[in-house]
């Protein structure tokens, strides 16, 4: 046990058990479903332990590397457990295990449903190899595996949409792995190392082009999974097209991984001092308070449900990159506790589309009149997900734009600040006609399935547990946020080990 | 450097003579010609790999005959670039035989051609253990001729027509290597391989220029340089260990060898960083790159898209030596192992397409994944080594490609292989795609295609070979890896007392 506590085993253990189990179910040809669901249950809930386990390792510090093998000398594969990696890998581990019991009831019940459970296992292996990365090169390496993985899943569905959508996907996502890898090797060139360390590996002797070039390749490249606004194209597009528990967790954690890889760049490649120095982060705030503001409009243009929040998940995660910028503590521990919260309600929303979707078949919003009424559950969680994300206390969306506007204040950024404001004054614009719409009067027209007019439908039960919960989860993480053991206390110790000042008192 | 004399070297070359020998001799039986085949390949293999401990130490085996002319002799040295080489060759025989012997099955002429087959393996260690490039010519004729009868295996029109051209090529290659030999024997007086750079005392600079392009024009036929690179394609039609035989283990690493020891140890980084045409070289390298990726893409039969991409390939190598610094160097060498393991790889799968399914076009290539599963899991190994994907051997290359660039100055390059890796995605991923994600074309009544029949003897090679891709990629630098040898064989040619790292 002790040698499990000393090194980053545990990561180990947490990437290759998902993996396996992956493995496992994609592969055994599953005769009686319940057998198959349990083990997917089984391998979910243990990844999902692992990493709270792994979080608790985190706060006692950051661990020492696990070398797993070298690439070529000198750069290695290697893993750690820190504060921030931590509260990624417990929020992705979360995410997907909603999203695994959402699909139970999404997918039809027939063999293909293995390959969607097996292959999302395997993503979630990836994605904690991801946070658990000690260096920019095993960073890549998971970033590559699970960005091809979510391949098969975007276009699960096999319709002619889903493949354009996957097309475009692809085309994206690998030429920003293409430029990170440029940059990767820039940053080799200049360090000779890069292995992340808080305060940055980069030696501040180094020539400023290169060091620019590195930076922009970097930050472009992941930018691509972030969405940042001019690089977002894929997302409103995958986000339809895949089925919705998967749109869930790419909206809730994958293109988050991307800002999760932006910022270890920013924080662990080149550090708060170089970056000063450099001069890019005035650019990187202003690329991504444009994507807060446009991204937000672009939302209330769209009528599709699922269009609409991939819109908004573009707007919110520059709220992260927007906060990243400022180097300040309690800023940045705003912006991480807002990923975790964000992919609670962002997912919740999605298995609420997901579960309109499969019970009516409706996309647009403008269709969905009363369709609260009618399913009263959906409907209600619907609500108050859509009011966390506006940033309505005491819900979980409240705290990470408080704390975040308030390391904004501390440091002068006024700017910023209005940016935020615009951005969830936006986001009520967006959401508010949806609550509105689904609890007017319903539609003459509306598609009741032979139900009496006024009864509601029976919501399907796997979907409704998954809503449920990520409701459940909003409601908690708002109320009890500051109690120890919850994500902003992570957040908070990821901020101070980052950048090396406590975030408050 | 410790020279010893050591019969090895000779008895690597004899291995395989003796066993086109006997497979000449048993004529009809097929067990016997798969026994000398196997057996020849075990042995040498087993003297070719018992060298590596002694050149890791520094030791350099050398055995001589007679004097050819003046102080050229017909010898053989085994140093670290040419047993990598060696190597790479000797184990990938193996592989082949094994796959030869059930692809060929049935068959006609099978003595021809597994005779002609072990002759090239031996011309081909004969080629990486030469001493003098008098030798490594005389032996690089060799292949060419004892190439020429697989090539036109099949005897009927196209196959000969692809023999002819292969041969009007790489002779008229062999016509200027001689060429430039004879300016290169006037000019310093010996032909050595030994040392880095017997150029650098000749007085007179004007014939250099001369040499230069000769011998790299003529390596460059058979290293399927652009514009000298028709007769791969077109050698397309031969069987698929053919052209495992000419992409992968012999013939086109013949023509990159003879351009690594042209650059290493004719002239010398010295002297080729004052003259300045390896600038040149490496332009023109890269803009084969590209181009010939562009090509590839743009090919509808599975092996004319693999033989496009060996073009791609082979000028990582050339791009590699022509920028004269050290990590580039290694990139190269280490680039003739990672090449030859992801391309036989691809090869091999391509021809248990064919042989199980009979198709050879990539738009047929729909539902074969769940036909051959192993084997297009192999394929796509392959293919992310290709696309340069961090645990596959292709970024290995990749990275030390870039670095050494960057040590170049020559930033530029990292930009070609970042193109490069997005084209090789473009080309290899609709493949895979269509073999995994399209349900099979049905021809009527069989709505589930039935798995494809393919011989173990097949599939067990295609996976050994991918096995050794994630290898290569993932512990390059293990101790048992030829990683070590390269890094020898870079530290040689630039002189350098320290390791590279």
């Amino acid at each position: 046990m002790s040698a499990l506590l000393s090194t980053p085993l545990l990561a180990l253990l947490a990437i290759l058990v998902p993996a396996g189990g992956g493995l496992v179910v994609l592969t055994y040809p599953w005769k009686r479903r319940i057998s198959g669901l349990v083990m997917v249950g089984l391998v979910s809930l243990a990844s999902l332990a692992m990493t709270v386990l792994i979080a608790r390792l985190a706060v006692l510090g950051i661990r020492e590397e696990l070398v797993l093998f070298q690439l070529v000398p000198p750069l290695r594969v290697a893993l750690r457990i820190d504060a921030m990696g931590a509260l990624f890998a417990m929020t992705v581990a979360a995410t997907c295990a909603l999203a695994l019991v959402h699909a139970v009831g999404y997918l039809p019940d027939d063999k293909r449903q293995w390959r969607f459970h097996g292959l999302l296992l395997i993503s979630l292996g990836s994605m904690i190899g991801l946070s658990s990365a000690a260096n920019l090169i095993t960073l890549l390496l998971f970033y590559e595996l699970f960005s091809l993985l979510a391949y098969p899943l975007i276009v699960h569905e096999r319709t002619a949409a889903a493949f354009r959508a996957g097309l475009k996907y692809l085309v994206y996502i690998l030429s920003g792995g293409a430029l990170v890898f440029s940059g990767i090797v820039v940053v080799f060139w200049l360090a000779d190392s890069v292995t992340f360390l808080p305060g940055g590996v980069l030696p501040s002797a180094a020539p400023t082009g290169p060091l620019i070039a590195a930076c922009c390749l970097l930050v472009a490249g992941f930018g691509v999974k972030a969405a940042l606004m001019p690089l977002h194209g894929w997302v409103p597009d995958a986000h339809p097209a895949a089925p919705a528990p998967f749109s869930a967790v790419l909206s809730g954690v994958m293109v988050a991984a991307g800002i999760f890889a932006i910022l270890r760049v920013l924080l662990e490649i080149f550090g708060p001092a170089m970056l000063d120095r450099l001069g890019v982060l005035p650019w990187l705030a202003g690329v991504a308070g444009f994507a807060v503001i446009v991204g937000a409009i672009r939302a209330v243009a769209e009528d599709d449900l699922k269009r609409r929040l991939a819109y908004s998940t573009i707007s919110q995660m520059a709220y992260v990159s927007l906060a990243a910028t400022l180097l300040n503590p309690t800023a940045l521990a705003g912006a991480l506790v807002h990923i975790t919260h964000h992919a609670f309600f962002k997912g919740g929303l999605f298995f609420c589309a997901g579960s309109i979707l499969a019970l009516t078949g409706l996309r647009k919003i403008s269709r969905m009149r009363g369709l609260g009424r009618r399913m009263p559950w959906t409907g209600g969680t619907l609500t108050l997900l859509a009011l966390a994300m506006m940033g309505i206390p005491p819900l979980s969306g409240f705290v990470g734009k408080w704390t975040l506007g308030t390391g904004m204040v501390e440091t002068g950024g006024f700017a910023h600040l209005a940016v935020i404001l615009a951005g969830s004054l936006l986001a009520a614009v967006y959401l508010w006609p949806v609550i509105y719409r689904i609890w007017q009067q319903p539609a003459k027209d509306d598609p009741c399935h032979g139900i009496p007019e006024g009864e509601p439908w029976a919501e399907p039960g796997w979907m409704l547990f998954a809503v449920l919960a990520a409701g459940l989860a909003t409601v908690v993480l708002g109320i009890a946020a500051g109690l120890p053991g919850f994500p902003l206390e992570l957040a908070r110790m990821a901020a101070e080990q980052l950048l090396g000042a406590p975030a408050w008192k | 450097m410790p020279e010893l004399v050591d019969i090895r070297p000779l008895l690597a070359v004899l291995a395989s003579l003796l066993c086109a020998g006997a497979v000449f001799t048993v004529r009809q039986s097929a067990r016997w010609r798969a026994f000398w085949s196997l057996a020849a390949a075990g042995i040498k293999f087993a003297l070719v790999w018992s060298m590596l401990p002694g050149a890791l130490a520094g030791r350099v085996y050398v055995y001589q005959f007679g004097e050819l002319l003046p102080g050229v002799a017909f010898g053989f040295r085994v140093d670290a670039l040419g047993l990598f080489f060696a190597l790479v060759s000797s184990t990938l025989w193996i592989v082949t035989t094994v796959y030869a012997l059930a692809y060929m099955r049935g068959s006609h002429s099978l003595p021809r051609f597994f005779g002609f087959f072990a002759l090239c393996i031996s011309t081909t260690v004969g080629i990486a253990f030469a001493e003098n490039l008098l030798t490594l010519f005389v032996f690089y004729e060799l292949l060419t001729v004892c190439t020429y009868p697989l090539i036109m295996h099949n005897e009927d029109l196209a196959a000969r027509r692809a023999g002819r051209k292969y041969l009007i090529y790489t002779l008229s290659g062999g016509g200027l290597i001689l060429a430039g030999m004879i300016v290169l024997y006037f000019t310093t007086g010996t032909l050595s391989l030994a040392e880095t750079g017997i150029l650098e005392e000749a007085i007179g600079r004007s014939w250099l220029l001369a040499i230069f392009l000769l011998l790299i024009a003529g390596f460059g036929v058979k290293a399927a340089l652009m514009p000298l690179h028709a007769w791969l394609p077109a050698a397309m039609v031969a069987p698929t260990p053919v052209s495992a035989l000419l992409h992968a283990v012999a013939v086109v690493k013949a023509g990159v060898f003879g351009i690594l020891r042209t650059i290493y140890n004719v002239f010398g980084i010295d002297l080729l960083r004052d003259l300045g045409y390896a600038d040149w070289l490496a332009v023109l390298a890269g803009t084969v790159i590209v181009i010939a990726s562009v090509n590839a893409l743009r090919q509808k039969h599975i092996k004319a898209r693999l033989a496009w991409s060996t073009i791609s390939q082979l000028s990582y190598i050339v791009l590699a030596a022509a920028l004269l610094t050290p990590l580039a160097a290694l990139a190269a060498i280490i680039h003739i192992a990672n090449q030859a393991f992801s391309k036989i790889t691809m090869f091999f799968v391509a021809g248990a397409i064919e042989r199980g399914t009979g198709k050879k076009r990539v738009d047929e290539l729909a539902g074969v994944g769940r036909q051959m599963p192993w084997t297009m899991a192999a394929f796509t190994v392959a293919s992310l080594s290709f696309m340069g994907v961090p645990l596959f051997a292709g970024f290995v290359t990749k990275w030390y490609l870039s670095l050494g660039a960057l040590q170049a100055g020559e930033g530029i390059y990292v930009g070609v292989m970042v193109i490069s890796g997005l084209l090789n995605a473009s080309y290899w991923l609709p493949m895979i795609y269509l073999a995994f994600f399209r349900p099979p074309q049905t021809h009527g009544q069989d709505a589930s295609p039935k798995p494809a029949r393919v011989s173990p003897m097949m599939v067990v090679p295609i996976l050994i070979c991918a096995a050794y891709v994630i290898l290569l990629g993932a512990g390059a630098s293990a101790p048992a890896m030829p990683f070590s040898l390269a890094e020898a064989a870079v530290r040689f040619a630039f002189e350098l007392k320290v390791p590279l790292e």
